[in-house]
């Protein structure tokens, strides 16, 4: 046989000529496209040329850029918290379960302002003790209108030790912690303070206002004395450091329209809060980066929720971190939630019930195998065929309407561990921002790029937590007690996280001095640099 | 007309191989990551750069420790003024060895550039102590700031200059 009758063509082979070429194109032209660009996260950081020895150098945002001002206001006219509340913005919008327009709001906050100006000096301290709710926006907002200090804790157990320390001069709490507070103040001997309760309505033999009361008797408001500036600061929030020790830090105006711009800086322009948006948080009003989030749906006029594990003061064991604390996030009357702000541990939870779910359908493995291909091509959406046939009916059975409504969940209060990672993008098919956020600092202190699906195996043998991306875009930080030796070979930095910018606030020490403007806060982490200048938060010290 | 649909000859046989082969490839794509990441993205989208960017360490210069960077054997230049030491080796061709600053590689700079003079007599020799600098009049301290200034935006620092005894 000679080589041309080897080569005998026929029709059958125009027919499969055109089917192979065909198919060639298909696989090869029709990888989906990355939702962000590679060589963006190839630079996520950008470093200081300079290090001291023993440091690592000072990293911050490659969009700020070292010698870039940090961007401290969401808008040119807020400069103060109360103007989180925009009056120009009329339309209503629920919070928790009061609907209520911008302009109501700012009447009750200057009527409660004016209330209980007449009932505290000043220059007197109130401790707000109440788990998240309407009254506490309300107090919080008043009391910084009026420059009277306001004092928050992020645990009941910090109560003693703060009476002992900072008497004050009044305590704003509600019905159901009442007693505790009670027997709390009569242990520390403390009996100069008035008592603000919500929901307070028989009388008793202890002088106790109605917070009520106070907000109708401020009807005729009056302007405070002195009107409240960007730079001064108006609240002091008491927290846990994980090793037991408790650290208090002082916030400013400015620390929360900082805080207020990072949390928006989180979102890129496709998928931006706006009016049109819900956002539900599982982080306490108590904790500085709660009411950062809380500011932040103020100011773009959306709804907003806590979860019931929110909530700090109550008896009782604190509700478990599962997707049914998400979903009680659907029992206020607002809208189907679409940012949530949630711990490493409800995502865990979601997303182990939503593979759970689709696991049940036999086009499953199939599924996972077609998405996780376009996971590492950079590509991942909520309604491709896969998601239409199985996963979007797991997840509408895991969390009902919101399903269809929830386009992003930001991760923070704790390390996700990064074998998690991958099952949860899959799972949601949303983008899934993972932070870092510290007890001292408003807004988050570092976080992904929301659109970032890289998967970077660790390099080091032991499981570490997936990695938190770049500093936020008004936080610089460096890592100290770095091995000098190691990173000159060219080793990741590793060492304790230093951070500083305008949405950190000022740490005060043990006996209430206030440390030095603008100085570097040691978070009490340890974290890895890696060569894309991104950070991996591995651990507390 | 009758078509002929022959699929044992080699040809045909080939083409069936290859489509069957690429649409098993298309129904039941690969899950495998690669087992080193890779170093550049055009080679993956879960890519890492190989390399941290350059970081100099901050270090404590004597006069002595700091003349041999004087860029003569291809190496870093640094110059110091007012107790600041700054790399200037992207400056290589003013502060190099042909460079016509070259006076200065090396060497504490600042009453050259006080006094806005590259002559060798405005150094002075490395086993004496630093200048003070005490003798210089007011504009002349100020063009010295004003050079410090420059160089803070175009150079890095990269360390500070003390007394070769205070090391």
């Amino acid at each position: 046989m000679t080589i041309s009758d080897y080569l005998v063509t026929d029709d059958l082979t125009v027919l499969l000529g055109f089917i192979g070429v065909s198919v060639f194109l298909l696989q090869n032209l029709y990888k989906p496209q990355p939702l962000v660009h590679p060589i963006l996260l190839g630079r996520q950081s950008d470093a200081g040329r300079v290090r001291n020895p023993g440091e690592s150098a000072v990293y911050r945002n490659y969009g700020t850029g070292l010698m870039g001002r940090f961007p401290v206001r969401p808008d040119k006219d807020v400069n103060v918290v109360t103007d989180f509340v925009k009056p120009e913005f009329d339309a209503p919008r629920t919070l928790w379960s009061t609907k209520i327009t911008n302009t109501q709001l700012k009447a009750r906050v200057s009527a409660f302002g004016s209330g209980i100006a007449k009932l505290v000096s000043e220059d007197s301290i109130v401790l707000i003790l109440l788990n998240d709710c309407i009254e506490f926006i309300i107090t919080d907002l008043a009391l910084s209108e009026q420059s009277i200090a306001s004092i928050t804790l992020s645990s009941p157990k910090l109560l003693a030790r703060v009476l002992e320390m900072h008497p004050p001069n009044a305590i704003v709490t509600d019905k159901t912690f009442l007693p505790y507070v009670l027997k709390a103040t009569s242990d520390a001997h403390e009996r100069n303070h008035t008592l603000i309760v919500v929901d307070w309505s028989q009388p008793s033999e202890i002088p106790i206002h109605s917070w009520n009361n106070i907000e109708s008797e401020g009807k005729v408001p009056q302007a405070p004395k002195n009107a409240p500036q960007p730079g001064s600061a108006y609240t002091v929030s008491f927290f846990e450091t994980p090793s037991g020790g408790v650290q208090c830090v002082q916030l400013s105006h400015e620390n929360f329209t900082s805080g207020v711009t990072a949390i928006k800086a989180l979102f890129p322009s496709a998928i931006n809060i706006s009016t049109l948006d819900t956002i539900v948080s599982s982080h306490s009003l108590s904790t500085p980066y709660g009411r950062a989030i809380a500011y932040a749906a103020l100011f773009e006029g959306a709804s907003f929720a806590t979860l019931p594990s929110t909530g700090i003061f109550h008896d009782g064991d604190a509700p478990a971190l599962d997707v049914a604390d998400v979903l009680s996030a659907t029992k206020f009357p607002i809208p189907s939630p679409t940012v949530l702000f949630l711990k490493p541990e409800h995502v865990q939870s979601l997303t182990s019930s939503v593979i759970d779910r689709a696991k049940k359908s036999f086009l499953f493995p199939l599924a996972w195998r077609h998405k996780f291909a376009s996971l590492t091509e950079g590509f991942v959406t909520k309604d491709s065929l896969w998601d239409r046939t199985v996963f979007g009916s797991a997840r509408e059975d895991v969390l009902g309407k919101m399903a269809d409504t929830v386009k992003a969940v930001v991760i923070s209060g704790g390390l996700l561990p990064s074998d998690a990672l991958v099952p949860a993008r899959l799972a949601l098919s949303i983008p899934l921002i993972n932070t870092y956020t510290h007890g001292s600092a408003t807004g988050p202190l570092f976080a992904t790029h929301a659109f970032d699906l890289q998967m970077l195996s660790s390099s080091s043998p032991a499981t570490e937590p997936a990695h938190v991306g770049a500093p936020s875009v008004n936080v610089e930080a460096k890592l100290i007690s770095v091995k000098d030796n190691v990173v000159e070979q060219g080793a990741d930095p590793i060492g304790e996280i230093l951070v500083r910018g305008p949405s950190v606030g000022n740490m005060l020490s043990a006996d209430g001095e206030a440390g030095e403007k603008n100085a570097w806060v040691h978070t009490g982490g340890t974290a890895r640099v890696m060569t894309n200048g991104a950070f991996k938060v591995l651990g507390s010290m | 007309m009758a078509y002929t649909l022959d699929f044992s000859t080699p040809v045909n046989s080939a083409l069936l191989i290859y489509i069957l082969y690429s649409v098993q490839k298309i129904v039941f794509p690969s899950t495998s990551t690669p087992k080193t990441i890779p170093s550049e993205f055009k080679h993956g989208y879960s890519w890492m750069p190989k390399e941290h960017p350059p970081t100099v360490l901050f270090k404590t210069y004597t006069p002595k420790t700091l003349e041999p960077f004087d860029g003569k054997n291809g190496g870093r230049i640094l110059l110091a003024i007012n107790g600041i030491v700054f790399d200037v080796t992207a400056g290589r061709n003013f502060y190099g060895p042909d460079g016509m600053y070259g006076n200065f590689a090396g060497r504490d700079a600042s009453r050259g550039m006080a006094k806005q003079s590259f002559d060798l007599e405005m150094l002075t020799a490395v086993d004496q102590p630093l200048d003070k600098l005490q003798d210089l009049r007011p504009d002349e301290i100020e063009n010295m700031k004003g050079w410090i200034d420059h160089f803070s935006n175009k150079y890095i620092i990269c360390g500070k200059l003390v007394d070769n005894d205070a090391a």
